[in-house]
């Protein structure tokens, strides 16, 4: 991922001020176009993020062990019963 | 009770003139069944109750209270060892000066009765008063009291929840409605969530600590972002492991928000006081932090829309801004008399670059001409000059370097009739010879190193001769 972007929460809130910056005008055209090329790698960032995430479903246990949780719990009982 | 139950029907009086509930007179001999139908002994049992209690006053801590929308207040009434279930209608709520809640000591006054489609009986009360603090009620409005002190509650001290959470934490029960509740639905509206469970029980004497420690240890999990504390309805005994300190601290220490998940809507815990958002159920708490990604998720589409859209109205604007300069009056001829203009110039140019030139060919016509008359005149006489230095210096050099020949010519012949004159070979001359071996690289100097047949070479002073030992 881009080196430049540290997470989700400082991405959103660049985004927020480059839009806001943006909104207000009155930029040369060159920095109005560098910002909006930023804005539109920052927004990719947080979509490709949303995506990103895995479903899992783990137990921690009381020796602090990482297991994989009990197919009732973990698994798609629900969609099955549908 | 038991002795209630142990007083042979036969000694009471009857109760009703009810005309299903015929005492068997006389005594009846003890082969004889009386078979009774579950009516029959259950308005026989109402008889015998509510005739042997009609009235009582009771002194219990009040449990598992719910005033229903009829505006009837459903309870139970109990102490160490019992409990009565209980009701108190509206029109005596209404009398009420306190509220009853759960864990409160009361002392109430009320007539017993069976409620016969289920068999069971119940207080109906009429009046209650508060006789002090139940224990359990006493311990958590201390504590509530103190921890509110040390500004736990304080809404400046709840985090929000992550706009990502990378791993939801749950501390719950694992058999518990609580979990499944939760998972239904983040599989239903996160389908990408990712889960740990820290199972604890969440009930009895051992939950609080479980519960802390659970809390403590999801929270030190890498990619925890939030926990979720929960389990399902139930008595205040039922939830008071959310009401211990342990709990609160553990949740208050906890390095992620947590979000407090406690029996019902109606439910308030020392833990919903203290976690950073507090959920009515299990369900609500997964939704409150589904909704929380996905108002993020809004927030980013309206800000890349925002983005186009500031975008767009930008090169719009410059757009708008060239036409209506280019539209003033006093700039309408201005493209015309820029281009003009500019004819003009490059008239301008090229009178100004012919002009130049013109003058540059002069000044290059005058240079050559004084450039040929120098190489024709200085250059000329320079060159003979050093032509006759160079000839003379010749010459010179010429009559030095025969002289210096000559010089070393004859330095040389003498010096070659002295070394004539050393060589050993100068004695061959002399009738003296060399005897050589047949490879000329060694002298022969004994008779012995030769055999007959070898081949030698002998030098003598004129020549060599190749010779064969006899």
């Amino acid at each position: 991922m881009d080196p430049t972007i540290k997470d989700f929460e400082s991405a959103i809130a660049e985004l927020e001020s480059i839009v806001k910056t943006l909104e207000e005008g009155d930029l040369a055209l060159e920095k109005s176009l560098a910002l909006f090329e930023r804005g539109v790698q920052l927004s990719r960032f947080c979509h490709a993020k949303l995506e990103e995430a895995e479903r899992r479903v783990e137990i921690l246990n009381e020796r602090g062990e990482i297991k994989a949780a009990p197919a009732a719990l973990a698994g798609d009982a629900d969609d099955r019963s549908r | 009770m038991a002795d209630l139950f142990d007083i042979p029907y036969e000694d009471e009086e009857p109760p009703l003139e009810d005309p299903r509930f015929e005492p068997a007179t006389p005594a009846p001999p003890r082969i004889e069944r009386r078979v009774y139908t579950v009516s029959e002994l259950t308005a026989g049992i109402r008889a015998l109750i509510e005739t042997k209690f009609g009235e009582v006053w009771l002194e219990a801590e009040i449990s598992n209270c719910k005033v229903w929308n009829t505006g009837h207040m459903y309870f139970t009434l109990k102490d160490g060892g019992a409990q009565i279930k209980a009701v108190m209608f509206r029109t005596a709520v209404r009398y009420l000066r306190f509220k009853p809640e759960d864990g409160l000591h009361v002392v109430a006054r009320g007539r017993l009765g069976v409620y016969e489609p289920k068999g069971e009986y119940q207080i109906v009360c009429e009046h209650m008063e508060p006789h002090g603090l139940g224990a359990l009620q006493l311990a958590f409005e201390q504590l509530k009291k103190r921890l509110h002190g040390e500004g736990l509650f304080e809404a400046a001290r709840k985090r929000p929840l992550p706009a990502l959470p990378r791993r939801i934490g749950i501390v719950t029960s694992l058999d518990g409605a609580a979990l499944r509740d939760i998972l239904k639905v983040l599989r239903r509206r996160a389908p990408n969530a990712s889960v740990l469970i820290r199972p604890a029980r969440v009930q009895g004497d051992d939950a609080a600590a479980d519960v802390a420690t659970a809390i403590r240890m999801l929270g030190r999990v890498p990619g925890v972002d939030v926990i979720i504390v929960g389990r399902g309805g139930g008595s205040i005994e039922d939830l008071w492991a959310f009401n211990e300190e342990r709990v609160a601290r553990a949740i208050v220490a906890c390095p992620v928000p947590v979000v407090s998940a406690i029996g019902h809507e109606v439910d308030f815990t020392i833990a919903d006081f203290v976690a950073d958002l507090r959920a009515p159920t299990p369900s609500a708490a997964a939704e409150m932090v589904v909704a929380a990604t996905e108002e993020f998720r809004h927030r980013i589409d309206r800000l890349t829309g925002r983005l186009r859209a500031a975008a767009r109205g930008g090169l719009q604007r410059r757009r708008a801004a060239v036409h209506v300069l280019s539209s003033r009056r006093g700039l309408a001829g201005f493209a015309a008399r820029v281009a003009m203009r500019g004819r003009h110039a490059a008239e301008l140019t090229h009178h100004l670059r012919s002009a130049v030139r013109g003058l540059l060919e002069a000044r290059a016509r005058e240079h050559r001409g004084w450039r040929q008359r120098l190489e024709q005149r200085d250059l000329a006489r320079r060159l003979a000059s050093i032509h006759g230095r160079l000839t003379a210096a010749e010459g010179r050099l010429t009559g030095a370097a025969h002289k210096t020949r000559h010089r070393a010519d004859t330095r040389f012949r003498a010096l070659a009739g002295r070394l004539e004159n050393l060589s050993p070979l100068a004695v061959l001359g002399r009738g003296y010879a060399v005897c050589w071996n047949a490879e000329k690289t060694a002298i022969v100097r004994s008779a012995a190193t030769v055999s007959p047949g070898d081949r030698v070479q002998v030098t003598l002073a004129d020549g060599e001769i190749g010779c064969r030992v006899e």
